[in-house]
């Protein structure tokens, strides 16, 4: 680093050799994000306040009509379909979130009582599948909740589906694709809190006869709440964008807001509703974001939230 | 509930929850072996499936996209993430905040969000000027979008990570900033540099949203061939690809456990 004043030239030279060095270094890499990110996503939210055209391209004049229709207004009236998509994506999140929490306290409290050497292992065995493509782990559990196959017909045995029915498409086989995908996600977090957890305060909730309940509530949460906090971040996000896993495993009935955006670039197109809804999607990320943050902040230990 | 019965349950609870996690990819493994066509059924193992792998030339070429794409667009990445990384470290105690925006959006923007942004920006661009028609070099542009974050946030906290004491030691011995460059800087930065290449590069490969949207009609890479050969309906060459595509993560994750452990044991 070059300390203040170490050999420098006089002031107002330095000054701009230093604004030189700030651009040669920066420049190339944020000029790039400027021209192919930020540009295409200042056209993007444009797009949103255009007119569809006849052939789903966007045209002028400006218009809020996208926004109409994403509330569900077309040329039949209103319908509820768009509006339960969104609710659907928010359900979702939700559920896959909660049961994603549910799973990984014990799992991240099994590995850090573990024995130290084979943590690693076991960190590794739970992050590996998470390595491989979402498109070939999303196919493989279309191959176990197709018609025909031992979960299917237990499901069938149990009057739970009608027969020859695989168990996709429907929300159930979405939500268990979420949970599948971001379990590592809320694990690691966890973890690390789990390892920097102060045992004794844990010890001394039981030796004063609290329950487990209390004991949890009271020792454990509060010290691994900066872990759930980033974890919620990682799972709920992307939960909330998802796209392979709710178009393989819920198909047009059970689609997610990702889904319709991305339809909306595609064969019927109309790409104002598309940005529209991905501006939505946008406010979604943001507001999540800004909320854990602010959770984290006023909770304490907020600094270690990774955002 | 005893302590004692509280870790039995919990070792039930880890051992499930690995069956949960390891059982879609047995299964794509095991059926890759399946003598019989159907889904549904196992009749006898074989390796038709593999061989049919070799005379696929749509896959093989797919598979060549996927490294192209992974290698070219990882070395942009690396070249302008790693300046970004620097000048960011170098020019820390300025009101840089805008920049740590800029570089935080690829991170938590939503692939299909990122996606849609890129393609309609291109085929607009196109429509405009005859450049940028999807292909191979949309998807580098879209790639390095990605990774660009990765590479300069690794090549950051490595530097802020140093001793400054050995800054004063590389301007004392090295007159000039090139100098300093090539004989302090490169060689110390270059576990970052190795790391973010490779973040970059696993990335890449990995990418299914961003190179589908970005995509053309020639330039499809494996993940986005699994992509429609599931839609077509179920092959059962998909399983043999996939089956390949899992040896290779779980042949990386063993590399990587031996050497963490062989590191472990020196220090």
């Amino acid at each position: 680093m070059s300390g203040p004043g170490v050999l420098a030239a006089p002031g107002g030279r330095r000054a701009l050799g230093e604004t030189r060095h700030l651009l040669l270094t920066v420049a190339p890499g944020v000029l790039w994000l400027l021209i192919f990110l930020v540009l295409p996503g200042i056209y993007l939210m444009g797009v949103a306040f255009m007119t569809n055209g006849p052939y789903g391209q966007p045209q002028m004049p400006l218009t809020l009509d996208a926004f109409e229709r994403l509330a569900g207004y077309g040329i039949l009236g209103w319908s509820p379909a768009n509006l339960y998509t969104l609710l659907r994506s928010l359900a979702q999140t939700l559920i896959a979130t909660l049961l994603v929490v549910a799973i990984s306290y014990p799992l991240a409290y099994h590995i850090s009582t573990a024995k130290a050497r084979w943590r690693p292992v076991m960190l590794l065995a739970l992050v590996v599948p998470s390595w491989t493509n979402q498109v070939i782990r999303t196919f493989g559990w279309m191959n176990l909740l197709a018609p025909g196959t031992p979960l299917a017909g237990l499901a069938e045995s149990l009057n739970l589906i009608p027969s020859n029915m695989g168990l996709y498409p429907s929300n159930i086989a979405v939500t268990l694709g979420l949970v599948y995908n971001f379990l590592p996600f809320m694990v690691l977090p966890l973890y690390a809190a789990f390892e920097k957890l102060d045992i004794s305060q844990v010890e001394a909730a039981q030796d004063l006869y609290a329950s487990p309940l209390r004991t949890f509530r009271h020792a454990v949460f509060p010290q691994t709440l900066p872990g759930l906090l980033a974890g919620v971040v990682l799972v709920a996000i992307p939960a909330f964008g998802m796209y392979v896993v709710s178009e393989l495993l819920g198909g047009g009935k059970h689609m997610l807001l990702g889904n319709l955006v991305a339809r909306q670039f595609g064969g019927g197109a109309n790409w104002p509703l598309g940005a529209a809804g991905a501006i939505l999607m946008l406010l979604a990320t943001f507001a999540g974001l800004y909320v854990m943050r602010r959770l984290g902040r006023r909770l304490g230990g907020g600094d270690e939230v990774v955002i | 509930m005893t302590r004692h019965g509280l870790h039995r349950g919990l070792r039930v609870f880890w051992w499930l929850t690995l069956l949960f996690l390891y059982l879609p990819l047995a299964v794509v493994v095991l059926y890759s072996f399946n003598a019989s066509n159907s889904a549904a059924h196992f009749t006898g193992v074989s390796l038709r499936w593999y061989y049919r792998l070799m005379g696929n030339e749509a896959l093989l070429a797919a598979l060549g996209n996927s490294l192209l794409l992974a290698v070219v667009s990882s070395l942009i990445a690396l070249l302008l993430g790693s300046l970004v990384g620097y000048g960011m470290f170098h020019h820390r105690w300025r009101r840089l905040g805008w920049l740590v925006v800029l570089i935080y959006l690829p991170l938590v923007l939503p692939d299909i969000v990122f996606g849609i942004a890129e393609m309609a920006f291109f085929v607009q661009v196109e429509r405009l000027t005859g450049w940028l028609s999807p292909g191979l070099g949309t998807m580098v542009i879209a790639h390095v979008s990605f990774q660009i974050p990765f590479v300069a946030l690794i090549v950051y906290s490595r530097l802020v990570g140093l001793d400054p004491s050995l800054f004063e030691a590389a301007k004392d011995l090295y007159a000039s900033p090139w100098q300093r460059a090539r004989h302090f800087l490169v060689p110390t930065l270059r576990p970052a540099l190795i790391s973010g290449a490779f973040l970059s590069f696993t990335l890449s490969l990995d990418d299914f949203v961003i190179s589908f949207f970005t995509a053309g009609p020639e330039s499809a890479t494996l993940p986005i061939y699994i992509w429609g050969a599931i839609r077509k309906g179920v092959s059962p060459e998909i399983n043999a690809i996939a089956t390949l595509m899992i040896a290779a993560v779980v042949l990386v994750a063993v590399a990587s456990l031996l050497l963490g452990r062989q590191r472990a044991g020196r220090g």
